[in-house]
């Protein structure tokens, strides 16, 4: 059996193909330049304390770089079309309250949206949690005003199992997260695992 | 002075309380989550963390050991993490079991919302639980928290999948069940 990396879509066309890698430093001004596109205001996934409203000086993406280089207990990955190059977003999986039940994150620029790139990661993000981690329950935690991203995780066989209420301040009111989340044997019957590598 | 109810005080940590935190912290009944297993801690890990705290004003918690005012002894700890100043607090208990059914746990958990409603003006309180313990799900509802997710399996405890349970009190529900108070912070 040909040896395949979990964070790569090698069996697509090197079009549409995508690599999941670690941030280097030199991936600062592409990172700033989407994460400041106004589209993506509050629905960053940056790291705890990092800022999510205001536009990121290259310092402070830098600092967000060097947060994700030192996660130890999860993955914040790159994601870069094989093809070109170009980094077009961002993912992470997280377990470091627990491997049974990491959370996970996907942003793709906003140029990038609407191409399918946003299925492919979580697909690959979901393969690796189920294929090779303890992983039960997956969650993703959405703003319950990002509407694409709800459609998108549900799309994606998750479930709303909640919402942590007054989550935050936008726009002069709170707002409240919806907690959506799939279980391994939901994965699994809707498919998952056929073409995980 | 310390933050007080009818049955508790709640005050800061002291030295002398770290092996009180040890013995409760090595109890399976009083643990929900599995990052905070074995039942192995000992007293110079306590003082570690002890001695690890530094001046501060920009606590982004908070850590009390509740003393049952009657019996003049030690009766658990409570404590608020994740602040975000004058927005939200998540918070946690421990009681020990002699003291459970007492309502002790309820007096210290009501003397903390107090505290973060009012001095520290958040807008929204929250507990994570577990489904697999009922008590703790219980004590919050009974200071008004409601359960705003379940999150399936999503914990493994006593040898069963337990769902995680988020809750969470608003500021203006505290204050419908507190009419003696009167919230002077101005909505949004």
């Amino acid at each position: 059996m040909a040896a395949v990396s979990p964070f790569s879509t090698e069996t697509l066309s090197s079009a549409e193909a995508l690599i999941l890698r670690p941030f280097e430093p030199e991936d600062a001004p592409a990172l700033q330049a989407y994460l400041n596109h106004p589209t993506l205001t509050g629905r960053r996934y940056l790291p705890w304390s990092s800022p999510d409203y205001p536009p990121l000086a290259r310092q402070q993406v830098g600092k967000v770089i060097e947060k994700w280089s030192q996660t130890e207990e999860g993955l914040n990955l790159a994601v870069v079309q094989r093809e070109s190059g170009h980094l077009i977003g961002h993912a992470e999986c997280s377990w470091e309250w627990d491997p049974h039940s990491p959370s996970v994150s996907v942003v793709i620029d906003p140029a990038y949206q609407r191409q399918g790139f946003g299925s492919q990661v979580l697909s690959l993000l979901l393969a690796y949690l189920y294929g090779y981690t303890p992983a039960h329950n997956v969650s993703c935690w959405i703003a319950d005003w990002n509407r694409p991203a709800l459609a998108f995780a549900a799309h994606h066989g998750f479930r709303e199992c909640g919402r942590t209420r007054r989550a935050g301040i936008r726009q002069g009111a709170y707002f409240d997260v919806v907690v959506m989340d799939l279980l391994r044997p939901e994965w699994q019957q809707g498919g998952g695992g056929q073409h995980a590598p | 002075m310390p933050l007080e109810g009818e049955l508790v005080l709640l005050r800061e940590e002291q030295r002398e309380d770290l092996d009180f935190f040890r013995a409760l912290r090595n109890d399976l009944r009083t643990q929900a989550w599995s990052k905070t297993l074995p039942p192995d801690y000992t007293e110079p890990m306590y003082a570690k963390r002890f001695e690890a705290r530094e001046f501060s004003y920009d606590p982004r918690e908070g850590r009390f050991t509740i003393v049952h005012k009657e019996a003049g002894k030690r009766a658990g700890l409570v404590s608020y993490t994740d602040l975000e100043r004058r927005f939200s607090a998540t918070i946690g208990i421990i009681v020990a079991r002699e003291f459970w059914g007492t309502g002790v746990a309820l007096d210290a958990q009501e003397v903390l919302l107090r505290f973060l409603f009012l001095e520290l003006g958040v807008r929204v309180v929250r507990l994570w639980a577990s489904s697999g313990n009922p008590r703790a799900v219980e004590l919050a509802q009974k200071s008004g928290f409601q359960v705003s997710a379940r999150m399936r399996q999503a914990i493994y405890k006593d040898g069963v999948p337990c769902d995680t349970m988020i809750v969470d009190l608003l500021r203006e529900e505290y204050f419908a069940r507190h009419p003696e108070l009167t919230d002077s912070l101005p909505p949004l």
